[in-house]
């Protein structure tokens, strides 16, 4: 990450824009401890009060971080009931990088987060059709399937 | 000149900059080997 990742200008720009960035040792304390990490790098979405909404594990290209880190903002956003903001930045994922691994969960959510704001099922069964028709092969279009019976 | 990431290293003073600026918080475990 430090070598390929974090010096991309786009990442450089990403984050000065849209996050306050900390780094520590994997082994620091007590912050090691309080998020259990036992692999590196580890990197976390926190909200401003530091709970955790979103990791990834394992080095990531510039490709797919800056969607990866969109949609751990996505994330803090729905768990916050902030659906608004949650579809407004999935979209943009899907926008951006339709082709990143951050994607299909992106439809996910979306769909969640729509049903939660509209109460009609509709978006979760059109979430479905499309994980099935653009992603068939993420976890994300199976976790969907249920959906196919609304 | 090329810019890079300003990281920070108190997780206090991220959380206080995160509220004041309406920004979430990146938090980075990292090995250095």
């Amino acid at each position: 990450m430090g070598a390929v990742t974090y010096p991309n200008e786009k990442v450089v720009e990403f984050i000065e824009k849209h996050l306050v960035p900390i780094q520590v040792l994997f082994d620091s304390q007590p912050l090691a401890t309080k998020f259990n990490i036992q692999w590196t790098p580890t990197v976390i979405t926190l909200d401003e009060e530091g709970k955790e909404h979103y990791r990834t594990i394992g080095f990531l290209s510039p490709e797919e971080f800056i969607p990866s880190l969109m949609l751990g903002i996505t994330k803090c956003h729905f768990d916050r009931g902030k659906f608004s903001e949650a579809i407004e930045i999935s979209e943009e994922i899907l926008k951006d990088y339709p082709k990143s691994d951050a994607a299909p969960e992106a439809v996910y959510v979306r769909g969640v987060a729509l049903y939660k704001s509209t109460h009609s099922a509709d978006p979760l069964k059109e979430a479905y059709k499309k994980l099935q028709s653009e992603y068939p092969s993420s976890e994300w279009a199976k976790r969907a399937q249920p959906y196919r019976l609304l | 000149m090329t810019k890079t990431i300003k990281w920070e290293k108190d997780f206090d003073r991220v959380l206080t900059l995160a509220r004041a600026e309406g920004k979430m918080v990146l938090l980075d475990f990292f090995n250095p080997l």
